[in-house]
């Protein structure tokens, strides 16, 4: 994947910048195998996203932030009708999260872009690092359990669906939900500041603090971050920050990305993935806190 | 069909069918601006010498406009991809407003309230009105 950047280092021997569409095939194809990777190891493009765009392509931090939001946004725009219909998704549970997430997410974006650039590096390369550390630590999620809360109960966050490899119907409520809309708020803000997505977060939030299962903590991960990268997304749009001719190649990349490590997922071993992506985000968040402190420009 | 169930797979629809129309309109809008089928307000060939710079110098550089500014520039095709772009930003809004008037003739008032808190939150975000000074 690294290997797409390397028209950095022929531009950086001949000391000029190299043509316009060499970077955009590069950020296509780097897109794309972060597409494959994302759906394969069942986390947000965003993360891998702007920690290796934004370490190893020439783009700006603001820049490379406000593709991150829109490629994020991208991917699960599209995953969303599915996960919606197979109800793996559920909208009832997605509205008030959203909403706590969005309006964090929001201000996030404004405090992002206000940021120094190297503080903002030196803060998304510390986050990448610790989230590679989560993944490694944590382990595959376990469905949670619990008796409803009452703020639950009032806006019924319950719901059911047809599960074949469990061979029936489940049936859940959510619990904790008042610390759920507390984490999501801590999660949208991050994310609106970072440019990421925020699924790595999102999974366990819903599964493990709020006892949703991890099928519907996953489909409906992506339909808040839909709903909360819209907010932000705006943000970087009104400040400039958006450039389409970075934003059109990511998201035509991690799109059929997507598809590819949707039909490689049954045939990848897990495990295999899920070093490949510690890997990838300890490497990409070394580079960023390396540039961040000054110590690698 | 539950209510539950009737909301969601309107909300689906409108997904499905939102995402659809603004991945093809930028998609469209990418092939005009790279294949220079319209004049560019900042050139392709000049943009590997300007995003690395920090958003405020890459916008006193060109001049480029923040805001809602560049809606008078569609001509240029840079600005029309970015209309483009832009709408898989209201995507949300508009399915949200779509599932609104189902919430409330079905006497779901809480949700109901939810999705239109986030409407406003969403429409000031696309309104730039708190996007803050550049």
């Amino acid at each position: 994947m690294l290997a797409c950047a390397a028209p950095a280092a022929a531009a950086a021997a001949n000391d000029a910048p190299a043509a316009w569409w060499v970077w955009l095939a590069a950020l296509f194809v780097a897109s794309f195998v972060i597409g494959v990777v994302a759906v394969l190891a069942g986390v947000g493009g965003g993360v891998l996203f702007v920690p290796i765009v934004g370490s190893f392509f020439p783009f700006h931090l603001d820049f490379v932030r406000g593709v991150g939001l829109v490629f994020a946004l991208a991917g699960t725009l599209a995953a969303g009708p599915i996960l919606l219909r197979n109800r793996f998704a559920s909208l009832r549970l997605a509205m008030p999260l959203a909403l706590s997430g969005s309006i964090a997410s929001f201000a996030g974006a404004l405090v992002g872009l206000a940021l120094p650039t190297d503080v903002v590096q030196t803060a998304l390369g510390a986050t990448v690092v610790a989230i590679a550390m989560l993944i490694w630590r944590t382990g595959d999620v376990v469905a949670g359990t619990g008796e409803a809360d009452a703020l639950g109960t009032i806006l019924r966050l319950r719901g059911r669906y047809e599960d074949p490899a469990e061979g029936g119907a489940i049936d859940w409520r959510t619990r904790h939900t008042l610390a759920g809309f507390g984490a999501f708020a801590g999660i949208g803000f991050l994310g609106g500041i970072f440019g990421l997505g925020a699924g790595f977060a999102n999974v366990p939030a819903l599964n493990l603090l709020m006892a949703a299962p991890l099928k519907v903590a996953v489909g409906t991960s992506g339909l808040i971050i839909s709903i909360v990268n819209s907010s932000a997304a705006w943000v970087y749009i009104h400040r400039g920050a958006l450039l389409p001719a970075l934003a059109v190649p990511a998201i035509l990349g991690v799109m059929l990305g997507s598809r590819l490590g949707a039909r490689l997922l049954a045939l990848t071993p897990a495990f295999v993935v899920r070093r490949v992506v510690i890997a990838v985000l300890l490497l990409a968040g070394a580079r960023a806190l390396a540039r961040g402190l000054g110590v690698w420009s | 069909m539950s209510r539950e169930q009737l909301v969601q797979e309107l909300y689906a629809r409108w997904l499905d069918a939102a995402t659809r129309v603004a991945f093809a309109a930028s998609l469209v809008a990418f092939v005009v601006y790279a294949g220079g089928l319209l004049p560019s307000f900042v050139p392709l060939d000049a943009l590997p010498a300007l995003w690395h710079l920090p958003v405020d110098r890459y916008l006193a550089q060109t001049g480029a406009p923040a805001g809602w500014g560049w809606l008078p520039l569609l001509g240029y095709s840079d600005y029309l991809s970015l209309a483009c772009v832009a709408l898989i930003g209201v995507v949300t809004p508009a399915c949200y407003l779509a599932v609104l008037p189902v919430l409330l003739r079905v006497g779901e008032r809480v949700q109901a309230a939810l999705v239109a808190i986030q409407v406003v939150v969403l429409l000031l975000a696309v309104s730039g009105a708190l996007a803050g000074s550049h």
